[in-house]
């Protein structure tokens, strides 16, 4: 009986794993699928299995010539550019936000929280925030995107709940030692803080790479667009023209044989690999911010 | 003068200290407010200036679109300025099948979403919970996040490769059935379940951690008087994790509700395709394209307003509702 019981758990366990690597299964198949068409010869694309998770040959033709296509090379400055200034921007004007904010005796403390999570529940929708655009005479620019969610209110939120667990008597030291707000702020707070800004600051790199809608509305010259916008143009909307200038640009023979497919495929891994270059952070600083409940990502 | 100033430092941490926290502040107010006033907010002018980039910020970019929501309410014209028309474009828009159709697609697919992808987190929080080896399971749980951090142009082209009729997956899969091979994306039965499915592929893993948090939490005693009654796994999980993690259910099925009207942006707009764009136009695809494409842009104005209204509405009701039922609020 009791024997019994114990191989039905270990059936019942091997069930449920079984489940779950199915799950992982089919969230990690089609991005290899992927990975091993970009590396596949370009002639034996075409007859290659969906289910196919290692290439057909090797060949890195598909990558050179990504990589040499202009359009991806001022995407990925763009979105470089785009990413690393705008998060630097996010980070340091939310962190200054959220200490303010998280000082309990802070004159108008909540005044300002109410004034800013307002923004969460109205929103006045795109055209109007087109139109802010266009009126400030930043359609076109940088700025555009690097401005428009400048300080995500949730991010705040979370970094303000961060903040308002630095211990006080550290406060006062530093206060004692002559430091004014400032000095306390940048050589007290921030060492202090570290985990929870390289968590913030994941955020809001995630959010840069990914962005798409805002560029692709905002910028209207190509050549400012970032690498999703790109992506969008060779996978989405199709544009051949993308694809038939690079024949153009062709000085090698099996160049001329790269499909769509394997040239689409090359390009969304290439779009995501930043992603996975910081995954091992992102497991652990965003698991840590979900855990202690203060996000829903 | 600069002795009360040195007592009311911000970092102060006795109370007494402090003339902010003084509370009986009737007996100065008539008195001396002008000075007592600036003497307040004099130690945290600091702080000020660290709040202002931020502050700036949201009147910019979140108060002064504010402004332009009276587009809704006008005849934008290029040139001079735009008549004042009331609520025309609101009746336009409710007149319109065009409309008509796209308020339902997002309630539908808003509904579906709930429906089919808001359980499968907490499914897959209860199975993880079940593994026993502890290297399996933190395997499982990083390949299963992934999707929910990469973009929706990325997924989608993911999704396109996977659902071709001639080269994906899926359709492979079929081929083994001896089914015949379906375009997904271009079948207008069917690109909705492609809404929900790629939604479940993308958020689902990720969505799993904080029931996964919340399973965490149960003190464990709980488990093992379970086990003492003879209680089985399933049993377990009935008795004893489902109701200890029902608050959690609870506060995010209310988050949830409170933003219907989001029934995906990023994503729609990048699954859909000429073929079976009415299936799955939403009111901000529909805004979009009316908008900035075609650049009418009063109606278009006149309908992401309504979207904003019966969101903040939601919203709003959600908060109270959860605040209610959970104690938590959402914000």
């Amino acid at each position: 009986m009791g024997g019994n019981k114990t191989s039905l758990e270990r059936l019942e366990h091997a069930l449920i794993v079984s489940t779950l690597l199915l799950m992982v299964a089919v969230t990690v198949q089609p991005v290899l699928h992927l990975v091993a068409i970009s590396l596949s010869e370009p002639a034996r694309v075409p007859g290659m299995s969906g289910l196919r998770v290692w290439p057909e040959g090797l060949s890195l033709d598909v990558w050179r010539l990504l990589l040499t296509h202009p359009q991806v090379q001022a995407g990925l400055l763009n979105s470089l550019f785009i990413t690393v200034v705008g998060t630097a921007l996010n980070v340091t004007t939310t962190a200054l936000m959220a200490w303010g904010l998280s000082r309990p005796r802070l004159p108008g403390r909540r005044t300002i929280l109410v004034f800013v999570l307002a923004t969460i529940i109205f929103e006045p929708g795109l055209i109007p925030d087109y139109f802010v655009m266009r009126e400030l005479g930043l359609l076109n620019t940088y700025s555009s995107v690097i401005l428009y969610k400048m300080v995500n209110a949730w991010y705040l939120i979370i970094l303000i709940r961060f903040f308002e667990e630095v211990p006080s008597e550290l406060l006062e030291a530093a206060e004692l030692d002559g430091a004014n707000p400032f000095q306390t702020f940048f050589k007290v707070v921030l060492p202090l803080m570290l985990p929870a800004l390289a968590t913030i600051t994941l955020f809001y790199l995630v959010y840069h790479w990914n962005e798409f809608l805002r560029p692709m509305i905002f910028l209207t010259d190509p050549d400012m667009h970032p690498l999703q916008v790109v992506l969008r143009k060779f996978v989405i909307e199709g544009d051949k023209s993308a694809i038939v200038g690079i024949a153009n640009m062709l000085n090698y023979e099996e160049a001329s044989q790269i499909s769509t497919r394997s040239l689409n495929a090359g390009m969304i891994i290439f779009t995501m690999l930043p992603i996975l270059a910081v995954y091992p952070l992102i497991l652990k600083y965003f698991t840590k911010g979900a855990m202690s409940g203060a996000l829903k990502g | 003068m600069s002795e009360m100033q040195g007592k009311s430092t911000p970092n102060s941490a006795v109370a007494g200290n402090d003339p902010t926290a003084n509370g009986d502040l009737s007996s100065h107010i008539f008195v001396v407010v002008p000075p007592s006033r600036m003497d307040r907010i004099r130690p945290w002018l600091p702080y000020y200036v660290m709040l202002a980039p931020g502050i700036l910020y949201f009147v910019v970019f979140h108060y002064y679109p504010i402004y332009f929501a009276k587009l809704a309410f006008e005849d934008f014209r290029i040139f001079g300025d735009n008549p004042w028309v009331g609520f025309k474009h609101f009746e336009t828009l409710f007149d319109s099948p065009a409309f008509s159709q796209v308020l339902y697609n997002t309630i539908v697919i808003s509904t579906l979403k709930i429906v089919f992808v808001f359980p499968v987190p907490i499914l897959i929080a209860l199975l993880i919970n079940e593994v026993r080896f502890l290297q399996l399971r933190r395997f499982i749980q990083s390949a299963i996040y992934l999707p929910h951090f990469l973009s929706w142009v990325v997924i989608a082209g993911i999704f396109i490769a996977a659902l071709s009729p001639s080269s994906g997956v899926v359709n492979e899969v079929r081929g083994w059935l001896g089914l015949e091979p379906h375009g997904f994306m271009t079948d207008a039965g069917s690109i909705r379940w492609v809404v929900v499915f790629s939604e479940m592929w993308r958020s689902a893993g990720w969505d799993s951690l904080i029931y996964f948090a919340a399973i965490m939490a149960i003190d464990p005693q709980l488990y093992d008087a379970a086990e003492m009654d003879g209680a089985n796994r399933w049993q377990k999980i009935w008795h004893v994790t489902l109701p200890n993690i029902a608050p959690t259910i609870a506060a995010l099925f209310i988050l949830h509700v409170g933003v219907f009207m989001n029934a995906g942006f990023d994503q729609i707009i990048n699954l859909q395709n000429d073929a079976i764009r009415d299936q799955i136009d939403i009111i901000d695809t529909y805004v979009y394209r009316i908008g900035l494409q075609s650049g009418q842009f009063s109606l278009a104005t006149a309908a992401g307003l309504f979207k904003g209204v019966i969101g903040m509405t939601l919203i709003v009701a959600a908060h109270f509702a959860s605040k209610r039922l959970t104690g938590k609020g959402i914000w």
